[in-house]
């Protein structure tokens, strides 16, 4: 099923992407090409409209520069300007980088987080800052397709799975952090926004799939995944619950959701290369270490923990109703849990008997700096000074519940959020997804073939099948 | 003259963005504008110029530029030109050096000089706690200062930065800010973090050649910051061709950078190139495509004839029954019955698709059946003609009271009088005037279900898929398998996409064609 039914942005780092990101880019070009003609438009009001949008928003840039610069270090003007709030709201066509405020995009809630960096940020160093809210499911394409037009923003805010094609299509500037200051982040989430040894961006969170287990139902964290799917089991037999476990996967199955048990035995899509990031030149989804993850995907099948017909839309509701004790999902299942007063302990999913070590995808976000910005000096300044503050990564963390990127951050907060911890830990020893492009060729078959073996198809057959469609496509 | 007006602002702003093609096609409008009404003459000419302008922006410009772009590689990862692609590897390959210090930077114009146009210069400090020899290698000797006149009273090492070279800056008189920045400096006119920022290219541009060879340079960072790097890329125009620092030669190849010896991948950035048929071809050759072809193109064909025959029978079937003039409350059931054609498809179809679970799904649960709804293949087209009847007959219910209200009674009266019965006075009376009204809707019908992509993704997703083929669905039509083949699989390719577009166009527009000439035979028998 397509990525429609998702409220939780982050869940567009996640399987299936490409189709999704795919999606957009059609519509986003049909939509400029209208745009421009509608410039050329000459009776009709959309040239009208477009010059007057245009001339108004100018004008307010240019206003809002000229107060700054004129109180440049002057803090209450540049308070007053408040950049944040004229911006917050405005519809239509986002905000471009002029060379007048810096303009960020970022979804509705990082761009709630990030009114109080910004006012910091205006205030240090009065340059206005500018917060344009765009829809997480439009973000990618909207800032892909942007900053290709020459408008884009100067930073977006967004998930390190986007950075081989941005850096394709020459959307993102490289971040030169100094190494002291990069060697102060969760070495997985620089890592995460590498490419080809070169780093473009500045992380602030890290999330990963765990174990969500429902503690009324189920007290005690499973030691392995037999004695999860032992109790699950138990639970259901007694008539407790309805479903030994919940994960997502549906009819085309998922990837991203079932590679913790693909890469359990040291498999998985691509070899790890040892600095770190993988060798897109080789594809490993029928070598012997995956199949064998293959067949305890299959074994799960078996036990009826993995189920085609859990897909994104009814997965996270079996488990906010009560129906099972054991849900495997990320942060974005945690809202609608509390909401329903579910009583939950988050753990890393667990390992097999036999040593197979679960091994989930991690998800990192963080700050982009476009290749277009009219501020460059000033963007960069934004995501290494302040972007790397421990402050600014604790209310990010505060505004999305994910554990911060940067180190003292994730500290500070894990010391009182026991949610937070948990999720660190279950991070710990994931993969970040492979931020190349070639990915886009992987998810499919590959989340086909995971949904072919939970209906009973022989995982190394499948999986070969897998192997040789995905080395055909790159 | 107000549109003339509006035109020149346009013009001004295109010319801002450099956009000439839009520039001369504004011209041209404005011409074509003044030409026309200006004089007395051309009459018809003066109400058919709108619709006629609006027709080539809106119909003719967007199948043009389709149509051109299906003979690029237009697509992700082939978006810039060769320039910027150039640019753009070489900028993407430069490397902070890890062991060279990090400068506290300023930006500075020669004292007197204007902002906008003074030469530039970074004001740079070392930080005493590091160990910044290896780089004082790269500061020349001779500026205003000897080396050892520019270490201030608690160690900090200060040098101006130029197109030069690093050289030593004098202590003397100048401010250190606690961010390690430069506030003053004699001589030089330090610049505001906004004043910097008129001039953000060139600093952006700049670089301070440092190093034996001066192959490394002092950038830019952030406003305050300064690193020193190098690219690992370079780019030998006369040969076209692009070395790694490791002598790795990459060769200009279909739109990207490939490496020479064959080894390994491309480098990212590539660019938009004519490609000619190539597009066509691969249509045509490609073995994934051939072979889902057929079987898509025959599904391709059931679908909308399937959809458009059981939405019109179960619509006309209703329309008669609420035609009846016996029947009280015709409004009130009317109204209802158009519900499902309300709702927004994006709704019905997720909400079938809920409906259609195999295990949670409501179908299943109401009718005790236990079928694989979407996992099967002709469980789940069955599945799609079911949710486009719920979606269609409303359409075809309306289409059909209208036509059914607009057959003169005294015709069924006269064939009542005949002797004919109620069946009969339907198949030869009512029917044959319904279909002269709903004809061409049917073939509208027909071509709108032909491309229905929002109801397949939105329900099947183009599955099941047969195992080990996850280009071909089974419930595939053209356009999601042309969408998927595009944009889904690997590398989106938007001038495939466009090819495959155009196929579809001349398909579709064939069928509709002979669906028409069909549907004025029908008004001619009559």
């Amino acid at each position: 099923m397509p990525e429609i039914t998702f409220r939780d942005g982050n869940r567009g780092t996640v399987a299936a992407l490409g189709q999704r990101g795919a999606g957009d880019l059609t519509t986003v070009r049909r939509r400029t090409m209208k745009r421009t003609t509608g410039a050329v438009a000459i009776t009709s009001a959309a040239a009208l409209l477009l010059s007057a949008c245009g001339g108004e928003s100018g004008e307010e840039n240019t206003d809002s520069g000229a107060n700054a610069e004129e109180s440049s270090g002057d803090d209450a003007a540049a308070e007053e300007e408040g950049g944040v709030d004229s911006a917050a709201t405005s519809e239509g066509a986002p905000a471009a980088s002029d060379g007048t405020s810096l303009v960020i995009w970022a979804d509705d809630l990082r761009a709630a987080a990030l009114e109080d960096v910004a006012a910091t940020f205006e205030e240090e160093t009065g340059v206005p800052v500018t917060l344009q809210v765009v829809a997480n499911e439009n973000l990618r394409e909207q800032f892909k397709d942007s900053v290709g037009a020459g408008a884009g923003p100067d930073i977006a805010v967004g998930a390190h799975d986007w950075l081989g094609e941005l850096v394709q299509n020459n959307v993102v500037a490289p971040v030169q952090l100094a190494s002291d200051l990069s060697g102060q982040f969760n070495p997985d989430s620089i890592e995460a926004f590498t490419y080809e040894g070169q780093t473009y961006g500045v992380p602030y969170s890290v999330e990963s799939l765990a174990l969500i287990r429902n503690t009324e139902l189920a007290p005690d964290e499973p030691e392995t995944m037999e004695a999860l799917v032992e109790t699950g089991a138990q639970l259901v037999s007694d008539g407790e619950a309805e479903l030994v476990m919940a994960q997502q996967l549906g009819q085309e199955g998922d990837a991203y959701n079932m590679y913790p048990y693909l890469a359990a035995y040291g498999g998985g899509i691509f070899p790890l290369l040892e600095e770190g990031g993988f060798d897109a030149s080789e594809v490993i989804i029928d070598s012997e270490e995956t199949v064998q993850g293959g067949e305890k995907i299959a074994w799960l099948a078996e036990q009826e923990a993995l189920t085609v017909n859990l897909d994104g839309s009814n997965t996270i509701p079996q488990f906010v109703e009560g129906k099972t004790a054991y849900l495997v999902s990320g942060p974005w299942a945690i809202e609608q849990s509390t909401e329903a007063g579910i009583n939950y302990a988050i753990s890393p999913i667990p390992d097999f008997e036999d040593g197979g070590e679960t091994t989930p995808f991690l998800g990192v976000n963080g700050f982009y700096v476009s290749a277009e910005s009219q501020n460059p000096q000033i963007a960069q300044t934004f995501v290494q000074e302040y972007v790397s503050r421990a402050d600014v990564q604790v209310s990010l963390y505060e505004a999305g519940d994910r554990p911060p990127a940067l180190t003292e951050a994730y500290e500070q907060v894990a010391a009182d959020d026991e949610d937070i911890e948990s999720w660190g830990q279950a991070a710990e020893g994931g993969t970040p997804m492979p931020n190349i492009p070639q990915m886009n060729a992987v998810w499919g078959p590959l989340g086909k073939a995971t949904a072919d073996i939970v209906s009973g198809n022989d995982a190394a057959e499948r999986l070969g099948t897998a192997q040789s469609e995905v080395e055909g496509a790159l | 003259m107000l549109s003339v007006g509006i035109l020149a602002l346009s013009a001004q702003q295109a010319i801002e963005a450099g956009s000439w093609l839009i520039v001369i096609v504004v011209a041209f409008i404005a011409m074509s504008i003044l030409v026309v009404y200006s004089t007395r003459r051309m009459i018809p000419a003066k109400y058919l110029l709108p619709g006629l302008i609006l027709l080539l922006l809106f119909q003719m410009w967007p199948i043009i530029y389709t149509a051109a772009t299906a003979f690029t590689n237009y697509g992700d990862g082939h978006t810039l030109s060769k320039e910027e692609a150039i640019v753009a590897i070489q900028g993407q390959s430069v490397r902070q050096d890890p062991d060279a210090p990090r400068y506290g930077m300023s930006v500075a114009v020669p004292e007197g000089a204007a902002i906008e146009t003074g030469e530039l210069s970074l004001l740079l400090t070392v930080a005493p706690a590091e160990d910044g020899s290896e780089l004082e290698e790269g500061a020349e000797e001779g500026g205003e200062a000897e080396l050892g006149e520019n270490i201030t009273d608690d160690g900090t090492r200060l040098f101006v930065g130029t197109e030069e070279g690093l050289q030593p800056l004098s202590a003397d008189g100048v401010e250190v800010l606690g961010n390690g920045t430069i506030g003053t400096a004699p001589g030089y006119r330090v610049l505001n973090l906004m004043e910097a920022n008129e001039r953000a290219q060139d600093v952006q541009d700049f670089a301070v050649p440092v190093g034996e060879e001066g192959e490394a340079a002092v950038k830019p960072a952030t406003t305050s910051q300064a690193f020193v790097g190098r690219p690992t890329i370079t780019y030998d125009e006369d040969a076209d061709v692009m070395t790694t620092a490791e002598g790795k030669r990459y060769v200009a190849q279909e739109g990207n950078f490939v490496p020479e010896d064959g080894v390994g991948a491309a480098l990212p950035a590539g660019w938009t190139e004519n490609v000619g048929f190539d597009n066509f071809r691969t249509i045509f050759t490609d073995p994934t495509f051939r072979t889902g072809f057929l079987k898509i193109f025959l599904w391709n064909l059931a679908f909308p004839l399937l959809s458009v025959g059981s939405t019109f029978i179960l619509g006309m079937l209703l329309a008669l029954l609420f035609n009846d003039p016996r029947l009280k409350g015709k409004g009130f059931y009317r109204s209802l019955l158009i519900l499902p054609y309300a709702l927004p498809i994006f709704v019905t179809g997720l909400v079938w698709a809920a409906m259609f679970n195999a295990q949670f799904g409501l179908i299943n649960e109401v009718t005790g059946l236990s079928i694989n709804w979407l996992g099967d293949p002709w469980a789940a087209r069955f599945a799609l003609l079911l949710t486009n009847l719920w979606l269609g007959f409303p359409y075809m219910f309306l289409i059909c009271t209208g036509a059914l209200q607009s057959v003169p009674s005294d015709v069924k009266e006269a064939a009542s009088v005949d002797g004919a019965g109620p069946v009969r006075t339907l198949v030869s009376v009512t029917m044959p005037l319904l279909l002269v009204a709903v004809g061409p809707l049917l073939v509208a019908s027909f071509a709108f279900n032909f491309n229905n992509f929002t109801l397949i993704y939105l329900v099947t997703g183009g599955g099941p898929f047969d195992s080990g083929n996850s280009l071909v669905g089974n419930t595939d039509l053209l356009i999601n398998f042309a969408y998927r083949l595009a944009l889904e699989s690997g590398t989106p390719n938007i001038g495939l996409a466009s090819a495959v577009s155009i196929v579809i166009f001349l398909l579709v527009g064939t069928i509709s064609y002979l669906g028409f000439r069909q549907s004025a035979a029908l008004e001619e028998v009559n």
